[in-house]
């Protein structure tokens, strides 16, 4: 993000300040500008202050402290200590990543293909977008109670169709292997609305010319896509691909939803779920905050090294 | 919205061959059917869901007609969860949310996009770096901050200001709004402040009547999230007769049979799914605008 | 997890409530008269009718309860004849107690002065310093029924010699069985089994039914897994930890049986269905259905599975836990806030006391819960003992509205209450894992698992010394 917003910056950057002989003035209007641009931030800067910023701080404080009996102490690094030595911080880590792949995989491929092939159909076009988007606008206790009822090993909806097609059936939710992917394929369904119509929005800019100098090239359907859809559309791609990576990692409610945070087996064990259940189940504030700044440091970590990557390849 | 006439992929001469046609109609045939089943299946299965008795609903195997169908329960629904009462209060919040996000994120990412002033880029770095920390980790000291705001010492809980307000401070909505005002032409600016005009007049007259694609997805992005969230309402609206839906639905469903809680999830559903219909082509051209392009 | 099964079962507790303005009228002024010459610090008087206090109380039932919240309502009025200058600012919050805004609650001071908790909260609200010592309001005079209060329940609320809540609520899990399988099954309704060989061996009978019936059900998903195997441990006679709290104490000959007869009813007997890592309400949807025969669980388990799932009374019985030993206690209470007035913790307590402590009256008043078409006749609460659990057992059977004979196997064998271990839901965890391993591993190594659980379980309680 903060690579394109930079260079985004720099092509609009303003003509050079005028005339030198006119210094002060310039320095007034200068300051005047400041000031104005200041004047339209307040709002949002307070909202961020109170809402985001201070909080935080608030939270970096609180995982270095431990209340016990009513008294708050400063602890230094003990919090810390817990959730290394908690065998479920590399579970949840790792299942974290799984879940993350998998919704990589599934939802970002899912929605490109969905968007290359609504955007190659000539008809019915605003009804298949309505239904893609739908999901989205559902309450989400309503998407993931249809799921847990389709899911159901006894009553579900799913293991009927499979036996009634004689195939094998699966315990979904309630299996440890099987527990995550299903996890995958609700908040796919529930979330991809967004991302195909992204998509869609990217190949409608890719030039018509591109296609046909490659059609005159020889190329067949597939080195089209690969030689101009993809290279078109790919600043958007790798956009949303850092923003779905820092927003899948953060998985919460699904999983907490649909499994009640931990899963067979703590098969669908998040970061964000153990967060959940060291603050709300285990009374232990500090080391939910400690969990948390470690999270901070994971994604920002991150996102500077994806920034990072994605120059070089400019 | 793309005209049929741009070129894409596949050119219109490959699918006017006899071949090209066939094939075009089995796939648009296939893509329908399956886009049909995956997406409104659940719905039909929602609604008929909160058609069934109690103990048909929780029947192996399950049934796909109702066997009888009890129009009752979605009355009970209605009058049991207090829904009208529900939705008010969720479009009141989500409606509200969107009007101070409107009026301060609009300014802000004009700020940051065209005024630049001095540690702009700063302030877009510390609004960034707020995406990468958990909502939910957030969620404690950000409730003992609306109990009492510091240097105010106001208390929030219970007025719609605590779901209000801290809505305005996303991130990711001035990050679209000011990558899109980018892209509106600096001269343009310069043109308008020889001509004397204010930067709030060359805001209003100039950027946002070019805006309007973003500002579309804007407003779906703040109604929905508002729509959506579930942990921080529950924690600031303690007093029943104040939540919103999710809220409401959730914590009272405990208890109540379950084709009761699908009914009520069905006539949940129920307004989203109008205000998208009406709404759709604003919605859809706002979502498939120029402003999330590479 | 424990609190979600409680929540639901308090609020179908919460139903009963009683009036009897009558006969508390008389009693009540008859005791402030007392107070008023007695001399003793004020403190332990009782609340002077006088007294102008305002008093706010979470758990009022929600508008999903209409019967429930009518009579919380006509109790309020009831009680305001006695105290008219005590307003009781009522609050509905469903469920009555939520882990998250809980926590913030605690966090930001902000719960009412009487508030709802379980028995197993003590800890989390006296980290947060927020409930006030009632010790010296507590006697026999403000809650006549006292003495005969279950004195485990009573421990539950202590800390270090200070009492910091009055219950309202409790269960003693034990044996549910479905009645109906065991009859097709040719197996006696009226003798459930009482150890855990009898529940194999009746679970084979009932899942040689076939049509996808299982024998025998448990959960083991959502730190409930744990919990069972408390329960199961607790019949057997064993301790999750050892008495200081500091030690797990479950990787023991007791600990073993729980796991290895949970393995053996999987796997050797199948009796128990390949769907596995169930939570609630899974069993009870599926003994509703007549596809469970067997689970342990609490009294109001039945509640749910008549008035949510829409099953019958007469199909489900009850038997004592298995092992007969120990019976897993759990429950709710109220406490009172940090900071309240002395006028307010003595109306609070009057307040709990009429509502949820005096037979007759508020819950126990079976006459208006049974015209108000709620249950009557369920083991549960089963906090007194001594004349006020046999007040309590007479006034029940007159009233009774669900078939009290399917519980005489559960109330004829009096087995002792334990409660849960400290940090309890954080050892649950642990041991969710095991059991869910030997429920969907077969080739689970049992010893491996208790040992592996119990040097986790170790660990975490060092972690909170």
């Amino acid at each position: 993000m903060a690579a394109i917003s930079v260079s985004a910056r720099r092509k609009t950057e303003p003509p050079a300040q005028a005339n030198p002989s006119q210094g002060r003035a310039a320095l007034r209007q200068r300051l005047r500008r400041h000031l104005t641009g200041h004047g339209f931030l307040l709002g949002a800067l307070l909202c961020f202050a109170y809402f985001s910023w201070y909080p935080m701080v608030r939270e970096v404080i609180m995982s270095f402290q431990k209340t016990k009996r009513g008294r708050t102490t400063w602890v230094g690094t003990e919090n810390l200590e817990r959730i290394f030595a908690d065998p479920d911080f590399w579970h949840a880590w790792r299942n974290t990543l799984l879940f993350t792949v998998l919704a990589l995989v599934l939802g970002f491929a899912v929605p490109f293909v969905v968007a290359v092939l609504l955007n190659e159909l000539r008809h019915a076009k605003a009804y298949l977008r309505i239904l893609v988007y739908l999901p989205v606008m559902l309450p989400p206790v309503a998407s993931v109670l249809l799921f847990k009822y389709f899911y159901d090993p006894g009553y579900g909806l799913f293991n009927a169709v499979l036996k009634s097609l004689h195939l094998p059936t699966s315990a979904w939710l309630n299996s440890p292997t099987t527990s995550m992917l299903s996890v995958v394929i609700a908040a796919t369904w529930m979330n991809m609305g967004g991302a195909t119509l992204i998509y869609l929005a990217a190949l409608q800019g890719i030039p018509g010319e591109l296609y046909e100098a490659a059609e005159l090239d020889g190329a067949g359907l597939l080195r089209r896509i690969r030689h101009v859809t993809i290279p078109q559309t790919r600043l958007i791609l790798s956009l949303l691909l850092l923003l779905q990576v820092v927003a899948t990692m953060q998985v919460f409610v699904e999983p907490y939803l649909l499994t009640g945070g931990n899963g067979p087996q703590n098969s669908t064990l998040t970061v964000v779920n153990l967060i959940y259940q060291y603050a709300f189940s285990f009374n232990n504030y500090g080391s939910a905050s400690a969990l948390g700044l470690v999270m901070l440091l994971v994604l920002a970590g991150f996102s500077a090294l994806y920034v990072r990557l994605s120059r070089t390849n400019d | 919205m793309a005209d049929t006439s741009t070129r894409t992929l596949i050119s219109e001469t490959q699918l006017n061959r006899p071949l090209g046609r066939a094939l075009y109609w089995t796939v648009l045939v296939l893509v329908v059917t399956a886009f049909t089943l995956v997406f409104l299946g659940p719905l039909y299965w929602l609604v008929t869901g909160g058609l069934k008795s109690t103990q048909e609903v929780i029947q192996n195997p399950p049934t796909f007609f109702p066997e009888q169908i009890h129009t009752e329960t979605y009355a009970e629904a209605w009058s049991k969860l207090n829904m009208g009462r529900l939705l008010f209060n969720t479009l009141y919040y989500a409606f509200g949310a969107l009007a101070f996000q409107l009026v301060f994120d609009v300014a802000a990412a004009y700020a940051l996009s065209k005024l630049r002033p001095i540690l702009g880029n700063v302030i877009l770095g510390m609004m960034l770096a707020t995406l990468m920390i958990p909502s939910t980790v957030l969620i404690v000291p950000q409730y003992l901050t609306v109990l009492d705001l510091p240097l105010l010492h106001i208390n929030l809980i219970n007025t719609p200001w605590a779901i209000w307000l801290p809505t305005v401070a996303n991130a990711f909505n001035i990050f679209l709004l000011k990558r899109f005002f980018d892209s509106v032409p600096e001269e343009l600016l310069a043109a308008a402040a020889i001509d004397g005009a204010t930067p709030l007049r060359a805001l209003w007259s100039i950027v946002l009547p070019m805006s309007r694609p973003i500002l579309g997805v804007v407003s779906i992005f703040a109604v929905v999230n508002v729509w959506k969230d579930f942990l921080w309402p529950l924690l600031v609206q303690p007093d029943p007769k104040n939540q919103p839906l999710n809220i409401g639905i959730n914590s009272l469903s405990i208890g109540v049979p379950q084709n009761v809680v699908i009914a009520a999830l069905a006539v949940a559903s129920v307004p989203t799914i109008v205000f998208f219909l009406i709404f759709q082509r604003n919605i859809m051209a706002g979502l498939t605008s120029g402003g999330l392009k590479g | 997890m424990t609190r979600d099964r409680l929540l639901r079962r308090t609020v179908a507790l919460a139903a009963a409530a009683g009036l009897a303005l009558t006969a508390a009228a008389c009693s009540s002024g008859s005791d402030s008269g007392n107070s008023g010459d007695s001399g003793k610090p004020a403190a332990s008087a009782t609340l002077d009718p006088n007294t102008k206090v305002t008093i706010s109380i979470d758990c009022q039932p929600p508008t999903t309860k209409p019967a429930e919240r009518k009579q919380w309502a006509e109790d309020v009025a009831a009680f305001n004849k006695l105290y008219p200058n005590v307003t009781i600012n009522s609050k509905d919050a469903s469920p009555c107690e939520e882990p998250a805004s809980f926590t913030a609650q605690l966090k930001g001071k902000t719960q009412p002065d009487v508030f709802y908790t379980y028995f197993t909260d003590l800890d989390q609200v006296l980290d947060a310093d927020q409930a006030e010592d009632i010790s010296s309001y507590v006697n026999e005079r403000t809650v006549p029924a006292l003495k005969d209060i279950d004195p485990s329940v009573m421990k539950t609320l202590t800390s270090e010699g200070k009492l910091y809540g009055l219950p309202t609520t409790n269960y003693k899990m034990g044996l549910l069985y479905n009645r109906k399988l065991f009859k097709q099954a040719g197996l006696d309704p009226e003798k459930p089994p009482t150890t855990w060989a009898e529940v194999r061996e009746a679970a084979k009978k009932i899942a040689a039914l076939g049509n996808g019936v299982n024998g025998y059900g448990d959960y083991s998903a959502t730190n409930q897994g744990g919990w069972h195997f408390t329960a199961e441990l607790y019949g057997l006679g064993g301790s999750m930890t050892t008495e200081d709290g500091k030690k797990a104490a479950f990787n023991t000959p007791e600990g073993k049986q729980v796991l290895q007869n949970l393995y053996d009813m999987r796997w050797t007997d199948n009796t128990m269905g390949a769907a596995q890592s169930l939570k609630w309400p899974d069993l009870m949807t599926q003994m509703s259905t007549d596809k469970l025969g067997m689970y342990i669980g609490a009294p109001d388990d039945i509640t749910y599975m008549v008035q949510t799932l829409k099953g019958n009374y007469e199909d489900y019985g009850m038997g004592p836990m298995p092992g007969g030993k120990g019976a897993l206690l759990g429950g709710a209470d109220y406490m009172f806030k940090k900071g309240s007035t002395p006028d307010q913790i003595k109306a609070g307590i009057a307040w709990v006391n009429f509502k949820w402590l005096t037979m007759g009256k508020g819950q126990f008043d079976y006459a208006r819960t049974k015209a108000d078409g709620l249950p009557v006749g369920l083991p549960q609460p089963f906090l007194f003992g001594g004349a006020t659990l046999d007040a309590d057992n007479k006034a029940k059977a007159a009233s009774a509205t669900v078939p009290v004979q399917n519980y005489a196997p559960y109330l004829a064998t009096a087995v002792p209450g334990k409660t849960e271990p400290a940090n309890a839901q954080q050892i649950y965890k642990v041991l969710d894992g095991a059991v869910s391993a030997v429920l969907t591993d077969r080739n689970a190594n049992v010893d491996k698992l208790l040992s592996d659980a119990e040097s986790q379980v170790n660990q975490v309680l060092a972690n909170l010394q």
